[in-house]
């Protein structure tokens, strides 16, 4: 092109193309500007900033890669590209919460970051490269991250099972057992047992329609003589299991009345001795006695009662069976007779054992409760209920199964509701657009809506069918960790594989001893091979450990080996031969591979041995820190006094050996004894007993081998 | 020619406005993100959180330590005052802030005989493991009263490796 053609183009157009120029450059210029301005950019820099500030700059820089880092596990369908933003994730030396976020090296956990990622525990979105949307609930993303007190819902996705390091789960779980939530909603993992609440066939045998008028209203209420509520069953968490329904005074005289004429056969009234009613009836100290027997027989052990300490209404007593305070202005005195004698024969699932009473005792024991445990004015104010009407009983009956009465309680001739709920096994990978919100003004979230829902059923769904339960707040928190942890069956091939199930252990042995073990309900308080409760030793190695004789002895007349305990053994008065099918299958069933199966004193022991094990038990290793001998010594550990006439010889040695190995979990520290001192503490010990020789009446019905 | 120019100028502000965007700003309720917590012995309405570290030592602390040195325990009354001379209340922070990780490591894991004191305190070397010791004295750092404050800063980092 001819240079003079160039000058012919005008300045003008020159001008104009000259702006375009630059505004095109400007506007090229935008998008690496913005690049250089992305937040994990910005995050990157920061950190370089930030690891200048440190002492160990170097190592901190070296282990930085510039770009976007990923953590990639095909297997669990990991992307997480957290780690870009959360540098210091992996460096111990950035522990610690002085270390600003989002720098700081995560808490030391048993999983490490590596390899499990970080969205299979915190949710969020991992492949997201920017904060709001890797944090935060989106229109494209609806799991949020998990705070971290709810962090241990996410533990219990894979571990189905009690895990001690968990506590906040494990409670949790404890409360949807306890609460009965299995009554109405299928729970993955929570047991349903047997009986939610108790069989109502015959409850009009056994209460007054008043008093069920009153119990539908307000559960479990104590009011002391001023009218004020010293206990709400729902407040204080002392009735955990039946939660208030919303029903009005309509509902209340209709359900009162179906419940109430829901009879069954009668009951048989017990005809007490003339001996007995002749010596006691006229009595004025009867009550009194049976006070004494009620304390005596260890009932606190399972209920409680409400008694004022220090200007405070307290519950004093154990929350395996009901609370009594008011029992005897609620049942009625035939069935409180027929109960005491045999619980199972009104309920056949209930854990209360079947005590062999003297007829003195029973009657001593009934009228404590008939006349002490009472309330005048528990009933009063409930209206004037006259005759219901069969239309009443009829709506009554609506009424329980349209709340739902029948998927705790049973009713012959009513089909359990089981499953009246949803099912809740997958809530905690719900998406926040399946869930109901309604009108409430809570956040968009899955945690604020199970804690809605928990808490007030009505403010998420207006016609929920759900009743009312109350929680403190930690309880609530727990719960909510619990459900959490309830997502469903795994989401990939890795995690199925990574699960680890719950075990479900049973002991339920056949035979006489099963007959017995069933009768007094052994496994309530007791563990046995991993089944049972936890409120009293575990027995799976007592043959190993107790002698025949003093578990004979112990069974007859149970004195508790650990003072401090609140909670003891009731006295069942079990009769001598139930105690031989006792103490025979323990010896030859429940012992220790651990323990040489010696039983006998052959091993021999010397008064020089036992006179060293004094000195090491005394003033080495002072074991009275923590044991009591005689009356002195601490109470952390049982009782020692009677060890020689309790204790096999060989379960000692191995006790002093490797106390865990014997009881895993127990507190007793495992030391470094050398053998001797084994053997010297161990005869010491055997000369500790009570009483010249084992206690009479033991052996002379010993019929087991 | 002064709407090109109008464009440059809107252009440059939309460029910056994206860049400076500003960052949501996430909630740091330290309870929000605890793991676990603990109620201040001294004072139950003040909540003290707890990470998992410091969770476990309590597990520990609930199960094996809590008898002598609390002055109340899960079953009701404490050992503590059959205990001659008496342990301290583990959230005393006035004698065991003194101590370093060191020497309460070496106290629980020898007992109170090893490092010449009483002995009454039982060795837990052989009956706790390395890391629930660790976790322990994390958690009576955590509950300690005065609060705990490492004695050289620096190094508090990689204590904890």
């Amino acid at each position: 092109m001819p240079a003079d053609e160039m000058g012919r183009i005008p300045p003008r157009l020159r001008y104009a193309f000259a702006i375009s120029s630059v505004v095109f450059v400007a506007v090229l210029a935008i998008s690496p500007v913005k690049d250089l301005q992305r937040e994990w950019k910005q995050s990157k820099r920061g950190y370089v900033r930030f690891a200048e500030t440190r002492p160990d700059t170097k190592r901190l820089l070296a282990d930085m890669h510039p770009g976007i880092d990923q953590i990639w596990i095909p297997d669990l369908n990991v992307v997480d590209r957290c780690t870009t933003c959360h540098q210091g994730m992996t460096q111990p030396s950035l522990a610690g919460v002085s270390v600003p976020q989002p720098y700081r090296a995560h808490p030391f956990v048993p999983h490490s970051v590596t390899d499990w990622g970080c969205v299979v525990c915190h949710r969020g979105q991992g492949p997201s490269t920017e904060v709001a949307e890797a944090h935060e609930t989106t229109l494209a993303w609806e799991q949020p991250i998990l705070q971290g007190r709810f962090i241990q819902g996410s533990c219990g996705a894979c571990h189905l099972g009690r895990l001690p390091q968990t506590p906040k789960l494990n409670s949790g779980r404890l409360l949807l057992e306890k609460f009965n939530c299995t009554g109405c909603h299928r729970l993955e993992g929570i047991e349903r047992p047997v009986m939610l609440g108790p069989d109502l066939s015959r409850i009009g045998r056994k209460v007054s329609r008043e008093w069920i008028y009153k119990w539908l209203k307000a559960p479990r209420t104590v009011v002391d003589a001023n009218g004020n509520t010293t206990v709400d069953g729902y407040l204080s968490g002392e009735e955990l299991r039946m939660p208030q329904f919303r029903l009005n005074d309509a509902g209340l005289r209709d359900l009162s009345a179906y419940l109430s004429s829901l009879q069954g056969e009668p009951i048989e009234p017990y005809r007490f001795s003339p001996a007995v009613l002749a010596a006691l009836e006229k009595n004025p100290e009867t009550a009194t006695q049976g006070e004494l027997r009620f304390r005596q027989m260890f009932c606190s052990t399972c209920h409680s009662l409400a008694v004022i300490r220090a200007g405070e209404t307290k519950l004093i007593g154990g929350d395996i069976g009901p609370e009594l305070t008011k029992v005897g202005s609620k049942v009625n005195q035939e069935w409180l007779i027929a109960w005491l004698r045999d619980p199972q024969g009104y309920l056949p699932h209930s854990k209360m054992p079947r005590y062999e009473w003297s007829e003195s005792d029973l009657y001593k024991v009934t009228r404590y409760i008939t006349e002490r445990l009472t309330d005048a004015d528990l009933l009063k104010d409930v209206p004037n209920l006259p005759q219901a009407t069969p239309e009443q009983i009829r709506s009554g009956q609506r009424l329980f199964l349209e709340n739902g009465c029948a998927s705790c309680h049973a009713v012959e001739g009513i089909p359990s509701q089981k499953d009246y709920g949803p099912d809740l096994s997958a809530l905690g990978a719900k998406n926040v657009s399946q869930l109901e919100f309604s009108q409430s003004k809570i956040p968009r979230t899955l945690v604020a809506y199970i804690q809605a829902k928990v808490t007030d059923p009505l403010s998420v769904n207006p016609a929920a069918r759900m009743p009312q339960y109350r929680f403190t707040p930690e309880d609530l928190d727990a719960v909510t960790t619990a459900l959490l942890a309830m997502d469903g069956p795994p989401a990939t091939a890795g995690l199925r594989r990574l699960t680890v199930p719950r075990e479900q252990p049973a002991f339920r042995p056949a035979g006489p001893f099963g007959k017995v073990y069933e009768r007094y309900k052994c496994y309530v308080c007791h563990k046995f091979n991993g089944y049972g409760g936890d409120l009293a030793p575990d027995l799976s190695f007592e043959g190993s450990r107790a002698r025949r004789a003093w578990i004979v002895e112990f069974l007859k007349n149970p004195q508790t080996l650990r003072p401090t305990l609140v909670f003891r053994m009731p006295q069942f008065n079990i009769t001598n031969q139930e105690a031989d099918v006792l103490a025979d299958y323990i010896g030859l069933v429940l012992q220790s591979p651990a323990v040489e199966g010696d039983e006998g004193d052959s091993k021999a022991y010397t008064t020089q041995m036992a006179t060293l094990g004094k000195e090491l038990y005394e003033v080495k290793y002072q074991c009275q820190s923590c044991h009591t001998i005689g009356s002195s010594g601490g109470y952390v550990g049982p009782n020692l006094s009677n060890a020689g006439n309790w204790l096999y010889p060989s379960w000692i040695e191995a006790w002093l050996k490797n106390p865990q190995e014997l009881v895993p979990g127990t507190i007793e520290p495992r030391r470094a004894f050398t053998k001797d001192e084994i053997r010297a503490l161990t005869a010491y010990l055997l000369t500790l007993r009570q009483g010249a020789k084992p206690p009479a009446g033991a052996t002379s019905h010993g019929g087991g081998q | 020619m002064s709407r090109p120019v109008t464009v440059v100028v809107i252009l440059i502000l939309m460029a910056g406005a994206a860049a400076c965007r500003k960052q949501p700003s996430a909630p740091q309720d330290p309870l929000a993100q605890a793991y676990d917590v603990e109620a201040d012995w001294n004072d139950p309405q003040r909540v003290i959180p707890l990470g998992y570290r410091e969770a476990q030592g309590k597990r520990v602390f609930y199960t094996q330590c809590v008898w002598c040195h609390a002055d109340s325990t899960p079953a009701g009354p404490s050992n503590r005052s059959n205990v001659t001379p008496a342990p301290p209340l583990m959230n005393d922070g006035a004698t065991l802030n003194q101590e370093s990780d060191a020497t309460l490591k070496n106290m629980i894991a020898l007992g109170g005989s090893a490092l010449g004191k009483s002995a009454m305190m039982p060795p837990y070397g052989r009956t706790l493991s390395e890391e629930e010791i660790t976790d322990l004295i994390a958690y009576i750092r955590a509950i300690a009263q005065p609060p705990y404050q490492p004695v050289a800063r620096p190094q508090s980092g990689s204590a904890g490796k």
